[in-house]
């Protein structure tokens, strides 16, 4: 069951939005970065079940801090929320290793069947 | 941030509407993106608030390292209201030409370049304008309606840019985003600019949205 999530944005909004989107009766830790660097620091800290992930941010960009997060670790979860939805960018992120990719804004229904998914695939593990 | 953001914009409502600038920014990369063999590196947004008078200073900063540059300007109205000014990087009107056509410029010999040049810098200018604006009025709740797109071709940047007809006393709220295309050699910067007649809606607009995420 997913117990820790990690936030990785640049914008405190775009972080607020999400955590607002997310179950509030699942007793989930949260924790949350503001460029790629310090997501992938926090990452190596923390181990989080599920990494939300945003693309474009300074710093380290969402793209370069996949790569790393999943050469660090080929398990990780890593759900893309981004608002750059071009077909290159999701085939990049997915090649790249990213779990799913998510549009901005987020819709709470997205958000919850996207947890149940990566649920489900916990569990068969 | 200085006193006259402080005074028109709270740190929170600079923050929502950087977010919503970059959600309607990925929406109009994306229906370039449909059209157009490339993708559209995006930076994230800025925004900036000045005196109107600043502002031929401040678009003069960001495109002096271009030899020309070409402009489309689109005015739009509804409650949020003021002009998208879209300034591409030299050589970009043929660079697209060929992007779009996927042709080199010689398989146009018998077709005024120029003319081409502009209708591209047009069709571009409108999905890039269109797009950001329209998903960015429809997240605010708002509906907004387009002048035809003007174009300035290939000037030099000190001539292009930009004696605007603004009313002197006004400020005005800069939300900037730049780009570049990942094949070909097109960078710019999208400017929306809209004045303190749109700031206590923009701000009712701001409350709302985010009200959702509450």
């Amino acid at each position: 069951m997913i117990k820790k999530i990690l936030i990785v944005d640049d914008s405190p909004i775009a972080r607020k939005m999400l955590k607002s989107c997310l179950p509030k009766d699942q007793g989930f830790e949260f924790f949350e970065a503001g460029d790629g660097k310090e997501g992938f620091e926090k990452y190596k800290d923390i181990v989080p079940d599920v990494t939300f992930m945003d693309l474009t941010m300074p710093v380290m960009t969402g793209y370069e801090a996949i790569e790393e997060i999943i050469k660090h670790d080929k398990n990780a979860v890593i759900i893309v929320v981004t608002a750059d939805v071009q077909m290159k960018a999701i085939k990049t992120v997915m090649e790249s290793g990213a779990y799913m990719v998510l549009k901005k804004p987020l819709k709470r229904e997205d958000i919850q069947s996207a947890l149940s998914k990566v649920n489900d695939s916990l569990q068969k593990v | 941030m200085n006193m006259q953001e402080e005074k028109i914009l709270s740190d929170e409502e600079v923050e929502i509407l950087q977010e919503i600038m970059n959600i309607s920014f990925g929406k109009s990369a994306a229906d370039l993106a449909d059209v157009i063999d490339a993708h559209v590196v995006l930076s994230v947004p800025f925004i900036k608030i000045i005196q109107v008078t600043e502002l031929p200073t401040y678009f003069k900063d960001h495109v002096k390292d271009y030899k020309t540059i070409s402009i489309v300007e689109q005015k739009f109205w509804g409650r949020f209201k003021g002009d998208a000014l879209l300034i591409f990087s030299s050589g970009a009107g043929r660079e697209l030409i060929e992007m779009l056509h996927h042709e080199t410029t010689s398989g146009f010999e018998s077709d005024p370049i120029d003319i081409l040049e502009r209708e591209t810098l047009m069709e571009v200018g409108n999905i890039l304008i269109g797009a950001c604006v329209g998903k960015l009025a429809e997240l605010l709740k708002d509906v907004v309606t387009y002048t035809p797109p003007m174009v300035v071709v290939e000037r030099d940047y000190t001539d292009a840019v930009i004696e605007r007809r603004y009313d002197p006393e006004s400020t005005a709220i800069v939300l900037k985003t730049d780009f570049c295309f990942d094949e070909g050699d097109v960078s710019g910067f999208l400017f929306l600019v809209t004045s303190n007649d749109s700031v206590s809606w923009m701000k009712e607009a701001l409350r709302l949205f985010i009200e959702q995420y509450e």
